[in-house]
């Protein structure tokens, strides 16, 4: 179990850097320093390739989120119920963020 | 060079005293002079108290190690000059139970080392003498790693040892791999069972303390990033 959390944390970290970079580029740099107006984004949004970038970028960021704090817990003593306890509280919330995020980006490109 | 030092030296007799204390001594500074000689000085001369282990006084035994000027050293093998500081701090090894004054107790860390079984188990079906090559890939891995005298100067640096009692501690995983990588050792896959597990291999987060403390210039955290991969083709099937 832990040899696969811990490949997929390495592997999100890398799908974060590219993804991040794309994303901040694309935020930031590509309007040439200007800042972007709501349609701009909501236009990009309905690009099909960004609005999965955006998703991955929440999925994953969420993950190494979770994973990297429900690391820093087990680094102290804890019981085998406060680890359970932890670990569903993140699944939890990382879960909700997900769904939350995911469900805001579709609402927000179907909605006009 | 000064003709003096003052040393600072962390006291307490868990039978006697309520809480630590630090006394304060002048010694008289010679050529060469090792950080053991002054311990020993103290105690021949000014303090006949003070405890403190050592054995064989050349780098060996790894039973002199001491937290001098904010870092674990084997007093016998630093020179007081590489201090470049007349002002010495001298401290049991943190993150072990303190017996009195310099001396601890060496018992947690030996027993997260048996854990891992730290000696060869010989593979019946493989009929001896059988060699691992002095210039193999193989051989060339485990040759570095091979040179712990368990001192416990990387298990006193490590931060996760300070905070998570269960972990393994880089000592013993750095034994743990180099009978992992020895492709002769009947139980490879029991060892890898019990370093792949939350108080094992995954409680490293590559600080490198380890490394920057061991006096013999090994490199613990390397051993342990071998085996979070090994773990994981492992798991993969790819490596028995």
């Amino acid at each position: 179990m832990h040899a696969w959390t811990w490949l997929l944390q390495r592997i999100s970290a890398v799908i974060l850097l590219v993804a991040l970079g794309w994303h901040i580029a694309l935020l930031h740099f590509s309007n040439g320093g200007a800042p972007l107006s709501y349609n701009d984004i909501l236009t990009r949004l309905k690009t099909p390739a960004l609005l999965s970038l955006d998703v991955l970028l929440l999925i994953f960021g969420l993950y190494h989120a979770c994973y990297g704090l429900y690391s820093v817990f087990l680094d102290f003593d804890s019981t085998t119920k406060q680890r359970v306890v932890v670990l569903v509280l993140l699944i939890a919330i990382g879960l909700g963020f997900a769904g939350f995020g995911v469900f805001g980006l579709v609402s927000i490109v179907f909605s006009s | 060079m000064p003709d003096s030092l003052h040393v600072k030296v962390f006291r307490f007799n868990p039978d006697r005293d309520v809480e630590p204390r630090f006394d304060n001594f002048e010694v008289p500074v010679f050529d060469n002079m090792a950080l053991l000689d002054v311990v020993m000085h103290i105690q021949n001369c000014l303090d006949r108290s003070l405890s403190f282990r050592f054995s064989c006084r050349i780098g060996m035994c790894g039973s002199c190690a001491m937290y001098v000027n904010g870092r674990a050293r084997l007093v016998c093998r630093t020179q007081v000059s590489s201090l470049r500081t007349q002002d010495i701090t001298i401290m049991p090894l943190p993150n072990f139970p303190i017996i009195r004054d310099l001396v601890v107790d060496m018992a947690p860390f030996f027993e997260k080392w048996k854990k891992i079984k730290p000696y060869y188990v010989s593979n019946k079906e493989i009929s001896e003498p059988v060699v691992v090559r002095p210039g193999s890939g193989e051989r060339e891995i485990i040759d570095d790693m091979l040179d712990c005298i368990t001192c416990g100067c990387c298990y006193s640096a490590c931060s996760m040892v300070a905070t998570n009692s269960e972990y393994l501690g880089p000592a013993a995983l750095n034994r743990a791999y180099t009978l992992i990588a020895d492709k002769r050792d009947a139980i490879r896959v029991e060892r890898l069972k019990t370093v792949d597990r939350s108080y094992g291999v995954w409680r490293c987060h590559t600080q490198f303390n380890c490394a920057e403390v061991c006096p013999k210039n090994i490199v613990p955290t390397r051993s342990i990033q071998n085996l979070k991969r090994r773990c994981v083709l492992h798991k993969f099937g790819i490596v028995k």
